[in-house]
């Protein structure tokens, strides 16, 4: 009973309510204090119903019934569903207040469970610190630079604040394992030269910022290289070593091409020479070089212009024409009609001219290609002309003997054709077999082709387990360390342990309570059989006692008296067995009763009876005083 | 006569797909260069990644026609492990109907033997003796084969009724040896379409020009570029974005005629309408058969050049010229086709 007393008040000190050190019982509660308790408590589960209820108990005792009687509705409200009313409050008995008071803490909300049910893991709870610090320093009013306190200093001030500076890191590379090994020098320079982190920096605001970026950048790339690796570099079935040194050739051939590909124009456009120029951009460039006034250089815009739709191959006498219009430099409006007609004349000219070429260019293509056509014709006719002339040739040769030649020839005809058929029967002997070896050992190919897909694909699933059997225990990890954390800063006045113990003690002792009650129950039933079996006997052997002395009672006198006497002592013994079992019974009764009257000594009925009484006369003043109020007024 | 058609034959190769789905060619007689080989295997329907199943192509590449059989190998033979197998024959001259029939026999063979063995000694029979025993009931005989039943087995009719009236654009640029590109999906109906057009220009019998199954790479490009005018026939479609390779793109299967920019020669007029009345003309005439249509064509063709040579035989040293051409005031498109046309035939001086 201690112990759920402990809890109960530690609970409801928990809860808010103001108890003293000393309670330590349920039983010391007072009327006012239950009423707090309750209260509180009632907030804390349900905030709506709880805000209507006051904490303190009033002093007038309609009030007090009147308090009483909600704070029952509002337990039964919650849920209990025990026999409750004013009484229980006003006039308390203690198994009815510990029951309630458990009732109740059971159905307090668990804080401490819920907060685990945020995300776990030790960045959660060292980002609550600091949102937790972050909130205090905000909570700080702010105080003029003269007024701060020192500690205040620093996070008041701007000098708190530092830009961003990242400055590279040199730090030796630990690497696990015999497969790498490093040059004897660079392990030198790095046990021996290699300064420290702090020191290779030359601001301290940025060492934390370097360390950061160096570390992300290092993380990053091997998290690219993993990712990389398990999606392409398996499926390419190289080694790492062998799939980074192809895409290193890979990544450097586009890098030249793309280089070569932007080298390219420049060349071009560096040329000046307006003979070999065919872009209006470029004569344009060659024209500027060369005109150095803008008046000039309009005009012989307008001439590019025109030359260029024509023909191309004007450029040439473009140039001339610029340097007969340099000449002729004036401000004259003559002058300028003078060298609109001129240039106009020379328009005209150059315009049958390129009529003329492309005529003639016509002409020469047509020729051209009929040309073509006629030497082509002609070749094919005199290769055709040479086989038939060797032929004819041999035949020629042949023609002297002609009918033994002819002979002779189909002779060798049907020879050459037996041998070149037998070559090609040996051929075939060789061929089959070989084409034979081909196709099976490309079925054999593709059949390990699928058998090493296969793999890779089981490769893949089992590299996904792993990560998410690696990311399942990082987790477990961290909600391991956090809860350690939590652990330690817990309340140490509760002790979890001590209870769960007691808790476990409670169990086996009851299972032990147990053992014995059924233990009990079997020796009483077997004493029952006994005395079942001994009273049956008993009744058996009197009978047949009973009759054979009654028999012989009718005869015998010494017979009738041991009759009587064993009637008789029948008689008694039953007696005695009655006597037994009523003292039995009896003791039973006795023991009920002791338990009742310490249960009735329990619930304070006399206290509680004399109170009533006192609260009854007290509503009864009351009543009469407010009907005198009313009366009055 | 027998002897010099025999030496036509240039080479039988045979390739095979086999269960793995590799296509080799397994076996030739006597050789086959590589960059042929190449292209043979391009052409067979067998390397292609489509299910299309052509059981006779052919084609011209280098000068030399090759003719492709394919069949499929049924259960039971000799063969195992081979699925389909093609016959490829090379040879100078133009004749798919005698290939075709000479391959269908030694596809047999091949099928009943399993042995290229049996193949290649019916190949030097026909090479030697022009004959060959087949298993089918008689024998094939070279002399069965006429070139000129190969010339006339087109159908120029079904040209005309595709075409109508634009069928003399095509007369045009025969006659102009311009380059002519047709275009559709099926390798069959191009074949078709395509050995039947050189028959428009009946006088010259020159089917060289014809190159009825290209594909856009490019050995086979560079081999096209050598001829001055031809007749390309392409199953990709992307040709039609190739203006260079030519001057008239004809896509069958929309029976559409474009002719490109810049072939300033096909300019037509009065003489180009009478001559495609005459051809419409023949070719509906229900009456006429393909080769009267043929001929009834051959006929205006050689007025023409009659007439033209009779201009030539005005100039000194029986060549036109272009001046001697205007002074006879012929509308411009008639002028034009003249002087083109003259270039065409040689009649031009140069």
């Amino acid at each position: 009973m201690e112990e759920v007393d402990k809890i109960l008040i530690h609970a409801l000190k928990q809860v808010g309510t103001d108890l003293s050190e000393e309670t330590d019982s349920v039983k010391q509660f007072s009327s006012e204090l239950i009423v707090e308790a309750v209260v509180k408590c009632i907030r804390v589960i349900d905030p709506g119903l709880g805000n209507a209820l006051p904490t303190l108990l009033p002093h007038g005792m309609s009030a007090r019934f009147r308090v009483g009687m909600s704070l029952a509705q509002a337990c039964q409200d919650i849920g209990y569903k025990g026999d409750i009313g004013y009484q229980t409050f006003l006039y308390s008995s203690e198994p009815e207040i510990r029951s309630l008071l458990m009732f109740l803490v059971e159905k307090l909300p668990r804080e401490r469970f819920e907060a685990s049910d945020q995300p776990s893991g030790k960045s959660v709870a060292l980002q609550r610190a600091i949102a937790a610090a972050i909130k205090a320093q905000l909570a700080v009013p702010w105080l003029p630079p003269n007024c701060r306190l020192p500690k205040y200093c620093e996070t008041q001030s701007l000098s708190a604040l530092h830009s961003f500076h990242v400055k590279p890191l040199s730090l030796p590379h630990c690497t696990k394992g015999p497969a790498k090994k490093h040059l004897k020098e660079v392990t030198d320079y790095q046990r021996n030269i290699l300064s420290p982190v702090t020191a290779q920096l030359s601001s301290r605001a940025s060492m934390a910022v370097s360390v950061l970026e160096q570390h992300m950048a290092e993380l990053s790339a091997a998290q690219e290289w993993d990712s990389e690796w398990n999606s392409q570099g398996l499926l390419s079935r190289l080694t790492p070593q062998e799939y980074r040194s192809r895409k290193l050739t890979r990544l450097r051939k586009r890098i030249e091409e793309q280089l070569r590909s932007a080298a390219q124009p420049s060349p071009e456009s560096a040329c000046g020479v307006p003979s070999s120029a065919s872009d209006l951009s470029e004569l344009l460039h060659a024209f500027r070089g060369s005109a150095p006034s803008d008046h000039i250089l309009t005009k012989s815009t307008h001439f590019t212009h025109t030359q260029k739709f024509t023909f191309t191959q004007e450029a040439a006498a473009v140039t001339h024409s610029i340097s007969v219009g340099h000449q002729l430099e004036g401000d004259t409006q003559l002058h300028q009609q003078q060298e609109l007609a001129a240039l106009q004349e020379q328009f005209q000219q150059l315009c049958s001219d390129v009529d003329h070429l492309s005529a003639d260019m016509k002409l020469m293509s047509v020729t051209n290609a009929q040309v073509l056509d006629e030497l082509k014709q002609r070749e094919f006719g005199n290769s055709q002309n040479e086989e038939k002339m060797q032929v004819k040739k041999k035949t020629v040769d042949l023609l002297p003997d002609a009918d033994s030649n002819l002979l002779k020839l189909q002779a060798l005809v049907e020879a050459s054709t037996k041998r070149v058929v037998n070559l090609a029967a040996q051929w075939e002997k060789h061929r089959a077999p070989l084409i034979d070896e081909h196709r099976r050992l490309k079925e054999i190919c593709s059949s390990q082709d699928l058998e090493s897909s296969r793999k890779l694909s089981e490769i893949k699933s089992l590299h996904d387990k792993i990560q998410v059997s690696t990311e399942e225990a990082k987790k477990k990890e961290e909600t391991y360390k956090q809860l350690l954390t939590e652990l330690e800063n817990l309340n140490q006045d509760v002790s979890r342990s001590a209870y769960t113990q007691r808790i476990l003690e409670i169990v086996s002792n009851i299972k032990k309570q147990k053992e014995e009650i059924t233990k009990i129950l079997s020796d009483t039933k077997e004493l029952q059989k006994e005395i079942n079996n001994l009273t049956g006997k008993l009744d058996r052997t009197f009978a047949v006692t009973d009759e054979l002395v009654f028999k012989d009672a009718k005869k015998d006198e010494s017979v009738r008296k041991s009759y009587k006497y064993l009637a008789a002592l029948h008689e008694n013994c039953n007696h005695l067995i009655q006597t037994i079992e009523d003292t039995g019974t009896i003791l039973r009764e006795i023991r009920d009763l002791e338990e009742q009257i310490e249960a009735e000594n329990g619930n304070k009925t006399v206290a509680n009876l004399e109170r009533i009484l006192d609260d009854y006369k007290a509503i009864r003043q009351e009543n009469s005083a407010l009907a005198a109020k009313v009366r009055e007024g | 006569m027998a002897t010099t058609e025999t030496q036509f034959m240039l080479s039988v190769g045979l390739i095979e797909k086999d269960v793995n789905g590799d296509t080799l060619w397994v076996w030739c007689y006597p050789s086959v260069g590589s960059e042929l080989r190449q292209v043979l295997l391009s052409k067979c329907c067998l390397t292609q990644d489509s299910r299309n199943f052509h059981t006779f192509v052919f084609g011209q590449f280098c000068r030399t026609w090759y003719y492709i059989t394919t069949a499929e190998v049924q259960e039971p033979t000799a063969l195992n492990k081979v699925t389909h197998f093609s016959i490829a024959v090379t040879a100078k001259d133009f004749n798919p109907e005698k290939y075709a029939a000479f391959s269908r026999i030694l596809c047999r063979m091949y099928i009943k033997h399993g042995s290229p063995v049996k193949m290649m000694e019916a190949y030097i029979t026909v090479l030697t003796k022009g004959i060959c025993q087949s298993d089918e009931n008689g024998s094939f005989l070279i002399k069965d084969h006429d070139v000129r039943k190969a010339y006339l087995a087109g159908s120029i009719k079904d040209v005309v009724s595709q075409f109508g009236m634009e069928t003399i654009i095509l007369y045009t640029a025969l006659m102009l040896k311009k380059r002519i590109v047709v275009h559709h999906p099926r390798i069959e109906a191009l074949l078709e379409f395509t050995r039947v057009l050189p028959a428009l220009t009946w006088h010259r019998k020159d089917w060289s020009i014809l190159h009825p199954y290209v594909h856009l790479t490019d050995a086979e490009l560079e081999d096209l570029k050598k001829c001055p005018g031809y007749i390309a026939g392409f199953v990709d479609p992307d040709v039609s974005n190739r203006s260079d390779l030519f001057d008239v793109f004809v896509n069958l299967s929309d029976s559409v005629i474009t002719v490109s920019q810049s072939a300033k020669a096909m300019a037509m007029g009065k003489l180009h309408k009478e001559i495609g009345q005459l051809i419409v003309q023949s070719a509906e005439d229900p009456e006429s058969s393909d080769s009267q249509v043929i001929k009834d064509i051959s006929v205006k063709t050689k007025e023409i050049l009659a007439n033209l040579v009779a201009l030539a035989n005005e100039c000194e040293d029986s060549k036109i010229t272009l001046e001697g051409l205007k002074q006879h005031h012929f509308p411009p498109a008639t002028e034009n086709f003249l002087f083109h046309l003259a270039a065409a035939e040689q009649l031009l001086r140069i």
